[in-house]
Formats: C-alpha cells, sequence, structure tokens
C-alpha cells in the first residue's frame, strides 16, 4: 500500500513539473501586451465616443449593439488574468463530473437531508468545527512551508484555545472578536502553488471532485496529515470521513444546484470555479509569505496565465 | 489595537475628505440591496401568493442594479463581433432572463441572513469595486460588485462569489461552445434553457 502511495505521489510529482515548463515562457511572451492593452483601450475609448455621439445623437439604444472594435477583453482594471487550464483528458473527466453529479443526486444528498432534519443546526457547525480543529496539522505545516510564520502562529493559538476552551474543537471561540484568530485556509497544494509550481491539467476524481496533478497532493498530504485517516481499523477512518462529508454537506445543500443551475455548460462551469478559486488562493496565500510576498510581482505563479486554445 | 485603529482612520479620512465623492458607488449597491430586502420583508408579501408579485418588484430592481449590456459584452468578449446585430439583441435578452430567473429563485430564499458592506475600491474614475458579505449561522460568504459608472449612474457589471467571477465564469463557457459550434446554437441553447426554468 504505502509503495503504491509514493508511486502515485511521485507520478504527479513529476507530471505537475513536466506540464508547467513551459508556462513561465508563455507569461514572459505575453506580459508586455497585457500591459500596453489599457492604454491601448483607453484611447480606443476616448476617441469612440464623441464620434458616435455626433453620427447618431438620438439613437443610442442600437448604437448599443454595434461592433466592438476594442477587441483586446482587457480592459479589466482588476489585474485579472485569464485564467484556464489545459483539459487534455476531458471526455474521462466529464465521466466523472457526471459520476460525482449523481453520487451528490442520489446518494449524498439525500442522507444529509435526512441527517439535516433530525440534528439541529448548531450540533451540525460544532460537528465541522471538530472535523475542522483536526485539520490543524495540516493547516500548520503548509504555513510554515509557505513561510507564513504568523499563520502559523494563528493555527497554533487556534488549536489549543479551541482544543482547551472549545471542548475539544466543537466551538470556535478564537474566531470570536476579541482573539480575532481565523483559520488559515490554505493546504499543501497551495504551498506547491505558493512555491510557483503549475496546475498541471484539469482531473475530476471520482468522490473527490475536482482537482489537478498538484492539488491532488492535497489529498495525498491529508492522508498523512489528517488524524482522522488514522484511525483503526480502514473501515472506522472511512466511516468517519464519510460522516464528515455527510455533515458538511448538510450545511451546504443548495450550493451545487445553484451553481449548476445558473451554468450554461455545468461542467465547464466547475471546471474554472474551481481554477479561478484556487488561484486566488494561492495568490492570497503569497501576499502573506514572508519569503514569496515580493516574487510575485516580477515572477507570476505559473498558472496565473496560460495561452488560449 | 492595530485592526481597530485602522476603520477609524478610514473613517475620519471619509468625513474630511467630503461626503460626496468616495461614497458613490457604495451607497448605490447598499441603496438597492435594501430595496430588495425591503420587498422580501414586505409583510403585506408574506403569504406564497404573493411569490410572483416579490418577483415582479425585484425584476425592476434588478435592472436599476445591472448592466446587462456591459454583462453580455465582456462574456462574450471577442466572440461579440461573431454575432450579427440581430443575434446580439436576442443573446443580450437571453441571457438576461437567464441570470434573472436563476438569481431571484435564490433570492426568493433568502431567511435572516445578515449583509455587510464593508469596503470600497475605486479602481479607476468610472470602476469600483465594493466588498461584502453575507453572514450566515455556519458560515460567512464574500461577494464583491464590480461597477461602472455610466451616464452619472453605478451600475453591477460582474459580481465575484467566493472569488469565482461570475463574467469570467460565463466567458469560458462561451468560448468553449463558440470554438465548437456557431452563434445560432449558443443562442438555441440559452432559448431551451430560458423555456425549461
Amino acid at each position: 500500500m504505502k509503495t503504491y502511495l509514493s508511486l502515485i505521489i511521485s507520478f504527479i510529482i513529476l507530471s505537475a513539473g513536466c506540464v508547467c515548463a513551459p508556462c513561465p515562457a508563455s507569461v514572459l511572451m505575453q506580459t508586455p501586451a497585457d500591459v500596453s492593452s489599457p492604454q491601448a483601450v483607453l484611447m480606443t475609448d476616448a476617441g469612440d465616443t464623441p464620434a458616435q455621439s455626433s453620427k447618431q445623437p438620438d439613437d443610442a439604444g442600437a448604437d448599443e449593439y454595434r461592433d466592438d472594435e476594442n477587441l483586446d477583453d482587457d480592459d479589466d482594471p482588476f489585474g485579472e488574468e485569464r485564467v484556464t487550464i489545459a483539459d487534455p483528458i476531458e471526455p474521462f473527466n466529464r465521466a466523472m463530473y457526471h459520476f460525482n453529479d449523481k453520487m451528490y443526486f442520489w446518494m449524498l444528498k439525500p442522507v444529509a437531508q435526512g441527517y439535516k432534519e433530525v440534528v439541529p443546526e448548531p450540533a451540525r457547525v460544532s460537528v465541522k468545527n471538530f472535523f475542522s480543529n483536526l485539520g490543524f496539522p495540516a493547516r500548520f505545516v503548509s504555513c510554515l512551508l509557505q513561510a507564513d510564520f504568523s499563520g502559523a502562529a494563528t493555527e497554533v493559538g487556534r488549536f489549543t484555545i479551541n482544543t482547551v476552551w472549545g471542548i475539544g474543537g466543537l466551538l470556535d471561540p478564537s474566531a470570536n472578536k476579541e482573539l480575532d484568530l481565523q483559520k488559515q485556509n490554505t493546504d499543501l497544494g497551495q504551498t506547491l502553488g505558493v512555491y510557483g509550481v503549475g496546475h498541471g491539467f484539469y482531473i475530476v476524481w471520482p468522490f473527490f471532485g475536482p482537482s489537478s496533478p498538484r492539488d491532488s497532493i492535497t489529498m495525498a498530504g491529508d492522508y498523512f496529515l489528517y488524524p482522522p485517516w488514522y484511525v483503526q481499523p480502514w473501515y472506522a477512518s472511512t466511516g468517519v470521513t464519510a460522516y464528515e462529508a455527510v455533515n458538511s454537506t448538510s450545511l451546504r445543500i443548495g450550493e451545487y444546484e445553484s451553481l449548476k443551475g445558473a451554468a450554461i455548460d455545468p461542467y465547464v462551469s466547475m471546471r474554472d470555479a474551481y481554477i479561478q478559486y484556487r488561484m486566488k488562493d494561492v495568490k492570497a496565500r503569497k501576499a502573506r509569505s514572508v519569503l514569496f510576498k515580493n516574487s510575485g510581482a516580477n515572477n507570476p505563479a505559473a498558472d496565473t496565465f496560460q495561452p488560449e486554445k | 489595537m492595530k485592526k481597530r485603529g485602522a476603520p477609524l482612520l478610514i473613517l475620519i479620512i471619509f468625513v474630511l475628505s467630503g461626503p460626496a465623492y468616495a461614497g458613490v458607488p457604495m451607497n448605490a449597491v447598499e441603496a438597492t440591496v435594501k430595496r430588495v430586502l425591503d420587498v422580501l420583508r414586505d409583510p403585506k408579501l408574506k403569504n406564497p401568493s404573493a411569490r410572483e408579485t416579490k418577483k415582479e418588484k425585484l425584476r425592476v430592481i434588478y435592472r436599476d442594479m445591472f448592466d446587462e449590456m456591459e454583462f453580455s459584452r465582456r462574456t462574450l468578449t471577442r466572440n461579440w463581433n461573431k454575432f450579427s446585430p440581430q443575434q446580439r439583441k436576442e443573446f443580450v435578452n437571453l441571457f438576461e432572463q437567464v441570470l434573472e430567473k436563476t438569481y431571484l429563485d435564490k433570492i426568493l430564499d433568502y431567511s435572516d441572513e445578515k449583509i455587510v458592506f464593508y469596503k470600497e475600491t475605486m479602481v479607476t474614475e468610472n470602476k469600483a469595486e465594493i466588498e461584502s458579505k453575507i453572514i450566515t449561522s455556519s458560515k460567512e460568504i464574500p461577494i464583491f460588485y464590480r461597477m461602472i459608472l455610466k451616464d452619472g449612474q453605478w451600475k453591477v457589471y460582474d459580481v465575484v462569489v467566493e472569488n469565482v467571477s461570475l463574467v469570467q465564469n460565463y466567458r469560458t463557457q462561451f468560448n468553449e461552445m463558440l470554438s465548437n459550434g456557431t452563434p445560432e446554437q449558443l443562442l438555441e441553447t440559452l432559448r431551451k434553457k430560458v423555456k425549461a426554468q
């Protein structure tokens, strides 16, 4: 079992390394264009408006539907990078997406709904806090590896306070206003992201959902750093994890449905949401890191830009 | 200490810098959200049969709040020019309906969550970002509104929920569909979606 695991991990690391290699080059190529475009956009905008208003002063409504000369859609002042991710195994991913979708609607959701009927919300929040408290080792190690020492200290403080005064982690007293120790939302995949490792490509794992080679490290790391996995025998730890999944789902029923309902192509929508979410997480973590704080400006993470197909 | 000092300082700066300038986009969203909440909490509209009336009222507010033109253009970006003017019109219309229906139903499920607006960033002269969050008993959901000033009115052109930009999300979907299909096929998909809702 152990040998297989290490084989899988080394495969993941290797594949992540290979795929991200060409990215920095494309980043360099693209950056000058990105920098110049806002000005160009401003100029065309400025030139545009008076010309049109003189042509059709009273037909502003139809005018809105005119051709867009502003083909560089980079006038977004929020410094958003276009985030995309390669999807070479799309047929597999789509199959897994449908599998997970069915799992959710046929199994997880009905169970979570039944559970929700029986257990009141404060109790479910406590259970969530309890499991979240057990995630301390993984978050602590990640913070250390990212050189985010204040984050690591916050995590230690939270763990101590919540374990001792929060009745073994059932309550979260350290998040209240006086202490204001907020949970560090981080994991090993983000740590690699902070180091500049790119996503690689998109994978949908059965049960675990959207991921990438890099973020799969999180799952592997969790295996070692998450106490519930050490519960013996194996079916007990699986049971505990399944219970956690049911509990956290019971607090989020409706979120997946609304994401899916709003989407034109739910698979692509999920993929994009996942990648946007992870990218901004990594950015936020980078900003907190003592060592990597300034590397972001001149050397953006490999996954911040990938050329569109 | 540091944390308490900062808001105070910001407050002082805002107060000193005069009432008009800084708060305009934030006030615009806040006022709209308040209008939405007023409709939702209206005791006259409490019973389920008033759902349609509520929807009608919310639809009006929604149109005031969002710049659907900007929204559509930003999601289509360079694909915009592939559409004929007639198709563009239909697209904007259909896309608005898709968004409206999805989010109206969600808003109607609103119970007593707290909504806090806490930050406004002027990005350029006519663009701003308002940060807000919805606080429920088990979590906080950050929602950022990106706004643009057009004809003296601040309107929302992108909503970022938990770090995921809606415009970008739809853009990726439309890009994918248009690289494999025609604008007509995309419109057909949208028509079906609107009908199914």
